[in-house]
């Protein structure tokens, strides 16, 4: 035998305007949307000028310069990346890095794990992997040189790369350099 | 894991945005708003399927987000508090021959709305119209002015 659909008696549940209309408005509500509404737009304003200034990666705040004391290595990269997007560090040597027409420069490991370097340009002539990151040997003249390493970072979150000049000759400090970025998802 | 977090992240955010938007986009949308809901979704399409353009990812991610649409559904059913902030309420934009201009002014919603209604009722003139009410599907509903 089927069973009975259960059933309730209709109420007047929904308040009437003027006794006249169930619409059940409820104005009092709505003018605290709106101003919800307003602090939202507010916010929302404020987070697109943050990212047109470039608080959140690829602006005009985002670009950060450094060098190393002698001069020898001069470093722009981003401080604020964003995830699986593009961007550089490009390091410029000043001629007191070249040694027998070579640039040595060691690049710690978050270079290619967590900031993804997908390549360098221009190609050195070595690589060495090794040390908790990767030397590479770059052919040089004694004018000023730039190198470009493409990344793409595939980690989110705060990470700090290091990059080191090395000579030839032990007794020569090498010239360090450590960065932190931000890469945001 | 990411994705499906992108997937419900994606979806709440959406939800929000177009609360937040307004609730113009229904019955009354036009052309501009046409634009903006394609747009958001086209960007939000980015983030969600990132550079995983697998069918596993696909077919997760739109079960992810149907689960989510029912989560929200089945709370918004038990609960009269999140369905008033989901939905909102219906809002009297006229009666009796006054604009209710609070309303009016809130919702963006200008008188030109209101008559495209009437006269999908059949109503010529705004003298025609008793109630106009924003329903919480952004339509407008009219209940005619009573002859004599």
């Amino acid at each position: 035998m089927p069973t009975e659909t259960p059933t309730k008696p209709v109420e007047d549940s929904i308040a009437k305007v003027n006794d006249d209309i169930a619409v059940g408005e409820d104005l009092e509500f709505q003018r605290r949307w709106w101003k919800f509404e307003r602090g939202v737009w507010v916010v929302l304003s404020i987070l697109v000028l943050l990212d047109v200034i470039g608080v959140f990666g690829r602006g005009p705040l985002s670009t950060a310069h450094r060098q190393t004391p002698d001069g020898a290595l001069r470093v722009q990269y981003d401080w604020v990346d964003r995830f699986q997007t593009p961007s550089n560090i490009t390091l410029h040597f000043g001629p007191q890095a070249v040694h027998n027409g070579t640039i040595r420069l060691w690049v710690s490991d978050e270079v290619v794990k967590a900031l993804g370097n997908q390549r360098v340009s221009p190609q050195p002539v070595q690589s060495i992997t090794g040390n908790g990151g990767v030397q590479y040997t770059f052919a040089a003249t004694d004018k000023p040189n730039s190198v470009e390493f493409a990344l793409q970072p595939s980690i989110v979150g705060e990470t700090h790369f290091s990059l080191r000049l090395l000579s030839d000759d032990p007794s020569q400090p090498q010239e360090a350099f450590t960065a932190g970025v931000f890469v945001m998802p | 894991m990411a994705a499906i977090l992108r997937a419900a992240l994606g979806y709440f955010f959406l939800v929000f945005m177009v609360r937040v938007v307004g609730r113009r986009p229904g019955k009354q949308m036009n052309p501009f708003e046409f634009v903006l809901i394609f747009f958001i979704g086209g960007l939000a399409l980015t983030f969600v399927v990132a550079d995983d353009r697998s069918l596993t990812n696909a077919f997760t991610q739109i079960m992810t987000i149907g689960l989510a649409h029912y989560l929200l559904v089945l709370v918004r059913q038990h609960s009269p508090r999140i369905a008033k902030l989901l939905d909102g309420t219906p809002l009297i934009l006229l009666a009796h021959g006054q604009w209710h201009e609070e309303v009016m002014h809130g919702m963006l919603i200008d008188p030109q709305d209101v008559m495209t209604a009437a006269r999908d009722k059949g109503i010529s003139s705004l003298d025609g119209i008793e109630y106009a009410v924003l329903e919480r599907n952004g339509e407008i509903s009219i209940a005619p002015a009573s002859k004599g």
